[in-house]
């Protein structure tokens, strides 16, 4: 740690570096670029890990919070700070360059902070159109329904994508890109189309049927929870992120209790981490059941899906006698869980195992071995190692090419770190390692399950909270492992009972991020057999 | 031929009109009035089996996925279907504004009107035949090959990316696969010597092709039940419709009674495969008769031919239904390598083994006259 | 390629496919997992924790627990419950709070059950009578109080209506 403090403080002389929840630096806007290009090309322990990237909005100064980790040691995180007083024409440097993930989280903020990034290849907004008027997560913004009326006009797609450059002189130079060449044949995939998961649309072009370009846009279901969270109280705060990536809702929420719970010292009884834990994994299964069973039907293997949705169903039913909500399971609450298991709940779920591992041995014979299955997901949509953590692409399909990168391992929260499991990793990095990393995971799952099931101790499942909980003065992270990947909480509080600043770490995001460069040059059907390996749920991206 | 009792036939009641339409019109409207009854037969049976088949194929599927299926509307929701032609009868027909009309309007009669005349010139029983060309199975190539101008047009004149795309797949797909299905029924018409169904039928009358043949005839039937499976374009051969990739493929933009056309003539393409293989390999309408077992023979001719035809149809159909809902669809690289590098060699090989055997004579008929002989 | 891959691999891959259509055939003998409601309406078995209607318990003289305070409404993050309250005058003179109307909106519910798990009075729970569908918006708005209801007086202490922060109701709106 004394190292790279000295390494910034070599190429930022006045860099303010505190220790913090996490080591926090806080650098002028024009030294930015230099101390993370350090970090990113350190030869030791090189940062090449954005977690996440943050837009604020302080009042007088707007900025941005950059969470930084590094692939070989993923328990070292440095926070990076930076701002600008200029709040018609924000300017900052961009860090695309050394993140690829920075590429569409730099977008993001553009759209909700109006903060402009030198160097950015693309700077379209992101999540919004083109036509909104005004920045709508500063806090001077106007809700006023007059400026951004409901539209019932289309409007069409402009493909043209403005940017700042900065010219070897110094000069900063402002130009337009077209993202597609006049002769290109585009198609829509998406907004509404069976294989997108949701409301994603790929902007995709065509040489007959091979993929020459992908062109995300996203935010059709938009629904600023970041920003509706700073106008909830805490407890309220927490239905909001079941309805992030909902078929980890029950993960989301943990995420967000550990992280109040952290900042204001509250203890969680042990029987609520035993039921925590185990209600986390029931989830992760169910996520990857899902997830097992969309890509099987992207491949066209509509059976599949019904097979895979009916051994999910045995999960939504010890979910719904647990707390009563199937997706929106409502489990978490500050200090605990909201509801104590129900007395059969220990026989339901040792029930569940063996019937879940005879399916995974069903679902080997069924799809897994399948001539037709290998045909459309070996070699198929080929991520390498530094691209999946320049993408931050986490989760099942970062550990398919050969990343360690499972929270639980590395920042272990609740049990896990009692537990025995092991981290599956392949490294190919296709279709298929991905698809079998799913399926691999399950049968982790059942064995997290299976140690804890007969050990869940008696006792309190929740800890006496004050009715209004206020955070001390700080900025908090918490990660956790979802069925996707690292989902991620940062609040920034000023010590009142609603949050200052809420941001969520969405793993879909980054699934999705790679998918353009996964997709070049394969198929069409490929596309969404490379997206359904991906597995992102888009009330996620969108949030 | 008749030397049995055949309660059932339907031959009598063909006879009976017949004399009635002799005694009562002129020759010539005879054979007008013949032509008007046949043609009018055959498309109520094309729409009754049509429907039929959606609702087994729904029910299938769902037994096949751990589900009921339809079971609402009667018992075990057998009117399902009707009230699923009923409701695309009244919908109404969308026009599509930049698509070219003309073409957009023919495209969904070109498939019916192809699938239609190939369904005139299967055998459906002991005289329920409503043509029999000695040219039959050429003329059933032929005509079922039109289909894919329909699919074509429809891609096209849709100005839709997604229709254009499943045509096009569609025109590869099926160009490929009808080649194999050609030199699999050439094998068959090497080993029975003719193309006139009807005497392909009664050569298979103590054998049938299939074992006939042997090891050539068994690879044949696996060929063409492969390749006919993909030149009606269902899964796991589905790329033209490819609904998870191109949404809903050609036929994206047509509704009401043009889409119902399309979705008629998937089903009965289907029936059309299954009866040729069929008629090709498993005997076709003939019951199941075994040379000297008179007595046994005489027990099988009680069931009717026609029941022995819908019989071995519906074997055949559960086999292409079963096959769809089991696998994932093909990407149109595997479904081109799977034809170019795999079936056609093989075709190609097995056209000049059943040659060799039949020249040579080692067909179960000629090796074992005892029992198979004519 | 050579010559015994290609035959090898005809051989692996129809054994694969024959593998596949194994568990299809399984399946299609397997019982069938279809619920057929509402056929089954009557041996549906719905947790008694499903939370679906929010409802307030009355006892036989048809009174209820709610003191309105106001708290599920203040906590409710959807501005889903409405708490319409009356004065009257008390037997000793005193200006007391009452319940004219409890509100809820089906339409808008989360069912996030904090206002369940904040009432301090316990008069509000969830039951789990799933069929709700109304095919007016307007009748998704129930009124949880019965008609001539009144507020259940509790013998021994009395009911503890304040708690910290309750108050800034106005401040949370705006």
């Amino acid at each position: 740690m004394r190292d790279i403090r000295k390494m910034i403080l070599v190429t930022a002389p006045d860099a303010l570096i505190e220790e913090r929840q996490k080591l926090t630096v806080t650098l002028r806007p024009e030294q930015l670029h230099r101390v993370m290009e350090e970090l990113r090309r350190d030869e030791t322990i090189p940062y090449d890990y954005l977690i996440s990237l943050t837009g604020m909005d302080w009042g007088d100064t707007l900025g941005v919070i950059y969470q930084l980790s590094s692939s070989a040691d993923l328990t070292r995180e440095i926070i990076v700070i930076t701002s600008t007083a200029n709040r018609t024409d924000p300017l900052l440097y961009s860090v695309s360059d050394l993140y690829e993930t920075a590429q569409l989280n730099e977008r993001e903020v553009y759209a909700l902070f109006g903060i402009r990034f030198i160097n950015n290849p693309d700077m379209r907004r992101f999540l919004l159109n083109d036509q909104w008027k005004g920045f709508p997560f500063r806090k001077d913004y106007t809700h006023d329904p007059v400026v951004n009326p409901v539209t019932v006009i289309s409007s069409d797609i402009v493909d043209i994508a403005p940017r700042i450059r900065e010219t070897a002189g110094g000069d900063l130079v402002e130009e337009s890109v077209a993202i597609f060449d006049e002769d290109d044949y585009i198609i829509n995939i998406g907004p509404q189309h069976p294989s997108t998961h949701g409301v994603m649309h790929f902007r995709t072009t065509l040489d007959g049927e091979i993929v020459k370009k992908v062109d995300v846009h996203s935010g059709y279901i938009h629904r600023g929870i970041e920003k509706l969270c700073e106008n909830m109280t805490y407890p309220q705060m927490l239905h909001l992120t079941d309805r992030l990536d909902y078929l980890s809702a029950n993960i989301n929420r943990h995420a967000l209790c550990m992280c109040i719970e952290k900042a204001a010292d509250i203890a969680v009884p042990a029987r609520a981490q035993y039921i925590r834990t185990i209600m986390d994994e029931l989830q992760r299964i169910s996520s990857h059941l899902l997830a097992w069973a969309a890509h099987c039907n992207d491949l066209g293997g509509t059976t599949a899906f019904i097979y895979g949705m009916r051994e999910r169903e045995h999960i939504l039913d010890i979910f719904d006698k647990t707390c009563g909500g199937r997706l929106i399971v409502n489990q978490n609450v500050v200090g605990g869980v909201m509801f104590d298991i129900y007395p059969d709940f220990q026989k339901d779920v040792k029930a569940f195992i063996p019937y879940m591992r005879r399916q995974l041995i069903e679902y080997d014979h069924f799809f897994s071995h399948n001539a037709i299955a290998l045909g459309r997901l070996v070699d198929i949509g080929h991520l390498s190692r530094e691209d999946a953590i320049s993408y931050g692409v986490t989760g099942p399909a970062g550990r398919a090419s050969g990343w360690s990168c499972d929270v639980r391992r590395y920042k272990p929260y609740a049990l896990y770190d009692k537990v025995e499991f092991k981290e599956i990793l392949r490294t190919d990095g296709d279709s298929y390692a991905r698809y079998m990393n799913r399926l691999d995971e399950i049968a982790q799952s059942l064995h997290i399950i299976e140690q804890l099931i007969d050990r869940i101790p008696p006792g309190e499942v929740c800890t006496k909270v004050k009715p209004v909980i206020r955070l001390p003065e700080g900025q908090f992270f918490q990660s956790v492992e979802t069925g996707k990947g690292e989902f991620g909480v940062f609040i920034e509080s000023r010590g009142e009972k609603t949050p200052y600043r809420v941001k969520f770490r969405s793993p879909s995001l980054s699934a999705v991020s790679a998918i353009p460069l996964i997709c070049k040059g394969s198929f069409l059907s490929d596309l969404i057999g490379i997206a359904g390996s991906m597995d992102f749920v888009i009330p996620d991206i969108d949030r | 031929m008749l030397i049995y009792s055949q309660p059932l036939e339907v031959t009598q009641i063909l006879d009976t009109v017949d004399q009635f339409l002799r005694t009562h019109l002129s020759p010539g409207m005879v054979s007008l009035s013949k032509g008007i009854l046949t043609g009018l037969l055959l498309l109520v049976a094309y729409a009754v089996i049509a429907l039929a088949l959606i609702y087994i194929e729904r029910k299938v599927a769902a037994f096949f996925q751990a589900r009921l299926g339809p079971n609402r509307l009667g018992k075990y929701g057998v009117f399902q279907s009707l009230a699923d032609m009923i409701k695309i009868l009244i919908k109404e027909i969308i026009p599509i504004n930049k698509a070219d009309q003309l073409l957009f309007f023919a495209a969904s009669f070109f498939v019916i009107i192809a699938s239609l005349l190939a369904f005139g010139a299967i055998p459906f029983g002991m005289d329920l035949h409503a043509i029999d060309f000695n040219l039959g199975v050429f003329y059933l190539l032929a005509v079922s090959s039109l289909g894919v101008i329909g699919i074509l047009l429809a891609g096209w004149s849709s100005n839709n990316k997604y229709s254009m795309i499943g045509a096009m797949r569609s025109g590869a797909q099926f160009i490929s696969y009808e080649l194999s299905a050609g030199f699999s029924l050439m094998t068959i018409v090497v080993l029975s010597g003719t193309l006139q169904f009807s005497e392909i039928i009664e050569g298979q009358r103590y054998c049938w092709n299939l074992f006939n043949g042997h090891l050539p005839a068994v690879v044949a039937f696996v060929i063409y039940l492969i390749s006919g499976h993909a030149e009606t374009n269902r899964g796991p051969f589905d790329l033209p419709e490819a609904e998870s990739e191109l949404t809903a493929g050609y036929h994206t933009e047509y509704s009401g009674l043009q889409f119902g056309f399309f979705y008629l003539s998937e089903y009965l393409n289907m029936f059309i495969v299954a009866a040729v293989a069929t008629t090709m390999f498993l005997g076709g309408w003939m019951p199941v008769q075994i040379k000297g077992w008179e007595a046994f023979n005489q027990v099988m001719w009680v069931i009717p031919s026609w029941a022995w035809f819908i019989g071995k149809v519906g074997v055949m159909i559960f086999l292409s239904l079963w096959v769809r809902w089991s696998f994932p669809r093909l990407r149109i690289d595997l479904l081109l390598n799977l034809e170019w590098k795999y079936l056609l060699p093989i075709n190609l090989v097995n056209l000049l083994v059943m040659v060799i055997i039949v020249l040579s004579g080692f067909t179960l008929t000629e090796l074992f006259p005892a029992f198979f002989g004519r | 390629m050579s010559f015994s891959s290609y035959i090898q691999g005809i051989f692996t891959g129809l054994r694969s496919l024959a593998g596949g259509m194994r568990i299809t055939w399984r399946e299609f003998r397997t019982a069938k997992v279809t619920m057929e409601y509402p056929e089954n309406r009557k041996t549906l078995a719905i947790s008694d924790r499903w939370r679906s209607e929010l409802i307030m318990p009355h006892d036989e003289q048809n009174e209820h627990a709610c003191t309105a305070c106001g708290i599920c409404m203040i906590n409710c993050p959807n501005d889903t419950i409405n708490v319409i309250s009356a004065t009257t005058d008390t037997i000793d003179g005193k200006k007391k709070k009452i319940l004219d109307k409890h509100l809820w909106d089906y339409g808008s519910c989360t069912f996030c059950n904090l206002c369940v798990i904040t009432c301090p009075s316990d008069a509000i729970i969830f039951n789990n009578d799933f069929e709700g569908a109304v095919y007016d918006r307007k009748k998704l708005v129930h009124q949880l109080n019965h008609e001539g209801s009144k507020l259940r007086e509790k013998k021994g202490e009395p009911v503890k209506v304040t708690r910290e922060g309750t108050t800034d109701k106005a401040n949370r709106q705006e």
